[in-house]
């Protein structure tokens, strides 16, 4: 089937490295086409004790790529040897997985990003439909990237505190959510660290839609609402 | 045409006069001469312990490995030939992933029993294979609570609340049936089996004790016993036989 | 990443107003520029790092070089996951050559082995364009250039990608490189001394980063000479 398009997707997603660990972070609309679908879908998951996954793009090739991960992680837990798969082989085997179906003309729809901490060092890189692939201290898919990533290269630093890094992210999902029409008004943030992955209930920013033109919308429109 | 089968131990597709498949026959003898494997389940779990006899001095510790995880959930421990053990390792570990592919929740501990069941049968049947060689206790925690299967050659499969098998499974089997396991917590589970075994290993040359669980304290994850714990219940079990001894 | 996010394309539906679908390409193009001069003992090969897609930059720092020993490197631009394909794949040839033959491949076979592995996709091509630059047997600089589908030469000097167009002249400008149409064949391997012929490559880079969207942030430079491969780093602005 050479010519697919995505039905129920979902929105950029961010991830920032800091000083021992990192963050990734997104909202949580599965979106058919403009129509908000599904408001409280998880784009951000575990993969194991080192390492998330982040997906934007088609919501149900996602699911299936984490299968894919879960019976690697069964796999792992069955060897019972202690090994575990690390956040950069994670990201490998993503890139391939996605490079190998864009070459049969049957691509998986998604821009997906890998957050991991492993020996000390974070891990942050990302994958997109037909397989290129980047690591970087800060990343971000789709809008995110003409959004977000300025405001990254602008106040992101390696060695942030986990709060400055919490606090910039939180700066870049509001930017994100104020310009991205098909964004909501709630996300969920994911950390890997040391400590292990959490990822957090879900939770609203507070916005200000003050501009005169948001106050009033149909001032200059008489006989509107 | 003589000896003890009479010609008609060469085949699991004959019949002998008396009703018996001979190879099928044999190869339960198989597991009864193996190193003893103990099951046990206790109000919260599952223990399973193996007795494994020491083929060499040189062998390295914990490289000749008889407990296995095959999902999250569930877990065997095989007696047996070694090899015939990894295939059965194997396939149920195929048998619990495609369960999870197919309905997307883990595999019930009976449908994994009944499946390992079916294809061990299977090898019961045809003249151009042998049965395995192997009995297969299965240990699982799902939504039906902590639950323990046997699989033998033969192909059949019961659920237990405490079994043996191998060469000292007559006097384990007195034993745990002295146990009160719907009392018995797996961290006396654990000390139970570690007693059992080795007062069943009756033999000059030692043994390695090798304890798996499924349990709370596990997360009902099938895990072996952490090293810790094993090595203190193991200890506790040996002084409280020495004392028995004692009393004698 | 925006390279891999749905293009919006319009689809006519019959009879009906259009359509807006979202539509996909295998292909993408990262950007990129790869530079190689040979010299009668030297080779200098110089990739910039930034990768992009359309007029976003997806990162700066993106090697574009692959080292397979210490006498022959590839260096490609292009699509950035057809390129770190190709480079797997001659890296894993290279270490079944190595178990075979019990030494490293040299240049002018891992030459002959790039354009059949470009060859090999003749009818679904890398989308990469590539340099083979290293030394050859007789310790002379090596520089081979390609087609995306295997077509290549060996020659003096040079340059693939997106700023090729404004390096290529510098290069046989600076470099005077006899006319290939001249007979006899004339030499065309560089008489500049090694420390001339970096400054020659830095001075294209800073050239090509100035005009060139897709060339910028920084230059990754390999100097392969008989003893070892030195690597320097070049600075680029990152507009």
């Amino acid at each position: 089937m050479p010519c697919r398009y995505p039905y129920v997707t979902g929105t950029s997603m961010l991830g920032i490295t800091y000083k021992d660990g990192v963050l990734l972070a997104s909202d949580t609309l599965g979106a058919y086409g403009s129509t908000k679908r599904y408001k409280s879908f998880e784009r951000i998951r575990k993969v194991n004790d080192v390492c998330v996954l982040g997906a934007s793009g088609e919501l149900s090739d996602f699911q299936y790529i984490m299968r894919l991960l879960e019976e690697l992680s069964d796999d792992d837990f069955c060897m019972d040897d202690g090994h575990h798969l690390k956040p950069a082989e994670v990201h490998s085997y993503l890139c391939r997985v996605l490079y190998n179906r864009r070459n049969k003309f049957d691509p998986l729809w998604n821009s997906l990003v890998v957050g991991g901490f492993y020996a000390g060092q974070p891990f942050l890189g990302t994958v997109g439909m037909i397989g290129t692939n980047y690591t970087d201290v800060h990343l971000a898919t789709g809008f995110g990237n003409h959004l977000a990533r300025p405001l990254m290269r602008e106040k992101h630093r390696p060695d942030m505190s986990e709060e400055e890094a919490t606090e910039l992210m939180r700066e870049c999902l509001k930017v994100c959510y104020y310009r991205d029409k098909n964004s909501i008004n709630k996300f969920q943030m994911a950390k890997v660290s040391a400590e292990g992955v959490t990822i957090s209930e879900p939770f609203a920013l507070e916005t200000d839609w003050k501009y005169k033109l948001f106050e009033n919308p149909a001032a200059n429109a008489a006989g509107a609402w | 045409m003589s000896g003890i089968g009479s010609g008609y131990d060469n085949s699991v597709s004959t019949f002998s006069p008396d009703g018996r498949v001979f190879q099928t026959d044999y190869a339960q003898k198989a597991v009864d001469n193996s190193g003893t494997v103990v099951g046990i389940r206790c109000k919260d779990g599952v223990v399973l312990g193996a007795e494994k006899l020491i083929i060499s001095k040189m062998l390295v510790e914990n490289s000749n490995r008889r407990t296995f995880p095959v999902d999250r959930h569930a877990g065997v421990a095989t007696a047996g030939v070694a090899a015939d053990g990894r295939s059965i390792v194997s396939r149920a570990m195929s048998e619990a992933n495609q369960y999870k592919s197919f309905y997307g929740d883990p595999i019930p501990g009976h449908v994994l029993a009944e499946r390992l069941g079916s294809y061990v049968h299977v090898f019961n049947l045809y003249w151009y294979v042998r049965p395995y060689g192997v009995s297969t206790l299965l240990a699982t925690y799902g939504k039906e609570g902590p639950q323990l299967y046997l699989v033998e050659p033969s192909g059949t499969s019961h659920r237990y609340f405490g079994t043996a098998v191998g060469k000292g499974r007559q006097g384990a089997k007195n034993e745990i049936e002295k146990l009160k396991l719907e009392e018995m917590s797996c961290r006396e589970g654990i000390q139970a089996v570690a007693k059992i075994l080795h007062q069943v290993h009756d033999e000059e040359k030692g043994f390695e004790l090798e304890l798996a669980w499924i349990c709370e304290e596990s997360g009902r994850q099938f895990q072996r016993v952490p090293q810790q714990l094993a090595e203190e219940a193991e200890a506790a079990a040996k002084a409280a036989l020495e004392a028995e001894d004692m009393d004698d | 990443m925006a390279a891999a996010l749905p293009v919006r394309a319009s689809v006519p539906a019959a009879g009906q107003a259009v359509k807006q679908h979202a539509t996909w390409s295998p292909y993408d193009d990262n950007g990129g520029t790869v530079v190689a001069v040979a010299g009668d003992d030297y080779c200098v090969v110089a990739a910039s790092t930034r990768m992009s897609t359309g007029y976003s930059i997806l990162t700066r720092n993106k090697s574009k070089i692959l080292q397979l020993n210490p006498k022959c490197v590839i260096a490609s631009a292009g699509m950035q996951a057809d390129q770190e394909t190709l480079h797997k794949v001659l890296h894993s040839r290279h270490v079944t050559y190595q178990f075979n033959h019990r030494k490293p491949m040299a240049c002018p076979a891992m030459a002959q082995l790039l354009s059949n592995t470009l060859y090999y996709k003749r009818f679904f091509p890398y989308y990469t364009f590539n340099l083979c630059a290293g030394l050859d047997d007789e310790g002379r600089g090596a520089v081979y250039t390609y087609d995306a589908i295997g077509s290549y030469e060996r020659v003096g000097y040079g340059c693939q990608g997106n700023g090729k167009e404004l390096v290529q002249p510098v290069l046989d400008n600076q470099l005077k490189a006899a006319s290939p149409l001249a007979l006899p064949p004339q030499q065309w391997l560089s008489s500049l001394p090694l420390e001339q012929a970096v400054d020659l490559v830095k001075g294209a880079f800073v050239s090509a980063g100035e005009r060139d969207i897709y060339t910028g942030d920084d230059v990754e430079i390999l100097i392969i000479t008989k003893d070892c491969i030195k690597t320097d780093r070049l600075e680029l602005k990152r507009d």
